[in-house]
């Protein structure tokens, strides 16, 4: 090479090192009601706030819009239910009504969307309970009698009405499912394809940051501890139900978020539930499912929801999982559970 | 090629080299300051090294961080589940609180590589 061609090089090492490197940018918001962490692995660190800030607006409208008890779209919709007259859905709504059945309809009833008032019995339904007792055994046998169901909605096309009075729509069983997959839509149109967003345990992953995998750690129910991790690559979905979440201590007796709606009392048969799946939306529909479901019923309705990677955490400290989620898992903590396998029913 | 050649060469690698750690290698240890946001504004940033308090108002009350020891905690908060209390001191890089009711983030910034690029609970 000539004497020339070699200086060349000098201007491209120095253009090299001036280039800004890829890094993971991280950001957490307050939106949808929970905390929100959006990371972004990019060299361009302006193009991360200003997606990070594109994320926080359409979550914040989508929780606006889905708000079962502020005069949004679900509120109006819930307003219109109540009167169990015909109407037309908000077109933002109709395709949540219509996963909502589906997801009922494949969980055996175990995830049900239409529990409004039984959460606002509870008193699980604003940012902060009251210091109120729990509900009395009255109250709930009444909402138990009353059954309302995502059935209980006939649809045809943009209408709707009511079959059964007191049928109120709380879509936070999965509608933050769908708000991630629909904000993570917003970060791969404007042209990101390494990310995660993390909407309280509601966690979707697209791409890689560099030549390694995202690595992720899932929280112990007891505390700070990290217990298990998994690695992602490509684009996956991981989302954690757990009893810590939200609850209240009345008379020594603790009382979470995650209700039953057999019994109308939260389910007791699990401590966390976490589920790796490639839809946002069905995942978190399938924590609260499988949570409800305990270990009794895990293969059974996991498989009737499509959900091949899952593992609950019950309450005498055992973990119970799915042989596709036994290979991605690994524990942190020492010493780790005992673990069982659940073959998934063919 | 001639000696003037393999200078250049040289520099042009040994800068390669240089650039490569300088700019892309391990970052440096230590959680640095704590980031405060107070609903979709950053209210403060104060150094760890400075023992100090600070009121935070939210649309529920106020919150109290509290700095001491190189740690930062959230002293008080309204919301009668004491989420944000229990988070501690916070002390690493990535360690948050939250008061939802009120709308505020308490969280530590530093550089170093962390063990999960997020946590799910």
């Amino acid at each position: 090479m000539s004497r020339s061609g070699w200086l060349m090089l000098l201007p491209i090492a120095l253009l090299l090192s001036a280039c800004e490197r890829p890094e993971i940018h991280t950001q957490r918001i307050l939106a949808f009601g929970t905390l929100v962490e959006v990371s972004i692995y990019s060299a361009d660190a302006e193009l991360a706030r200003t997606a990070t800030e594109a994320v926080r607006q359409d979550l914040e409208r989508m929780h606006r819009a889905w708000h079962p008890w502020e005069p949004g779209a679900l509120g109006r919709t819930n307003e219109q239910l109540a009167t169990q007259n015909e109407f037309s859905v908000d077109p933002s709504i109709l395709p949540l009504l219509e996963l909502g059945q589906a997801l009922e309809r494949r969980s055996d009833g175990l995830f049900n969307p239409a529990m409004g008032d039984l959460i606002a019995l509870w008193g699980f339904h604003g940012d902060d309970r009251p210091d109120d007792p729990p509900p009395a055994d009255a109250q709930i046998r009444q909402w138990l009698e009353r059954a309302p169901s995502m059935a209980h909605i006939e649809l045809d096309g943009l209408r709707a009405r009511a079959t059964r009075p007191g049928l109120r729509l709380d879509l936070g069983g999965f509608a933050k499912g769908y708000g991630v997959d629909r904000a993570m839509q917003r970060l791969r149109d404007m042209g990101i394809e390494h990310a995660i967003i993390n909407a309280g345990g509601d966690l979707r992953a697209i791409g890689q940051p560099g030549n390694r995998p995202w690595r992720i750690g899932i929280r112990h129910p007891d505390g700070e501890e990290i217990m298990a991790s998994l690695e992602l690559r490509g684009d996956e979905s991981v989302y954690t139900s757990g009893d810590y979440e939200r609850y209240f201590v009345y008379d020594g007796i603790r009382y979470h978020h995650i209700l039953d709606p057999r019994t109308g009392q939260p389910a007791r048969e699990a401590r966390s539930v976490t589920v790796l799946h490639h839809d946002g939306a069905e995942a978190d529909a399938a924590a609260t499912a499988l949570f409800v479901a305990g270990p009794g019923r895990f293969a059974e309705i996991a498989a009737g929801l499509g959900i091949r990677k899952a593992m609950l955490l019950d309450p005498q400290g055992n973990m119970h999982m799915t042989p596709d989620m036994a290979e991605r898992v690994r524990f942190e903590a020492e010493p780790a559970p005992a673990v069982r396998i659940l073959e998934l029913p063919r | 090629m001639t000696r003037g050649d393999a200078l250049v060469i040289m520099f042009a690698a040994l800068l390669a080299g240089w650039s490569f750690t300088e700019f892309w290698g391990v970052q440096g240890p230590g959680a640095t300051e704590v980031r405060i946001v107070s609903g979709n504004e950053e209210f403060a940033r104060l150094p760890l090294a400075r023992d100090t308090r600070i009121d935070v108002p939210g649309p529920a009350g106020i919150t109290r961080v509290e700095i001491a020891d190189g740690a930062a905690r959230c002293a008080r908060s309204p919301g009668s589940a004491g989420i944000c209390q229990r988070a501690g001191w916070l002390r690493e890089t990535g360690d948050m609180a939250v008061s939802l009711p009120n709308r505020v983030l308490i969280e530590i910034l530093g550089e170093g590589e962390k063990q999960f690029d997020s946590i799910n609970h």
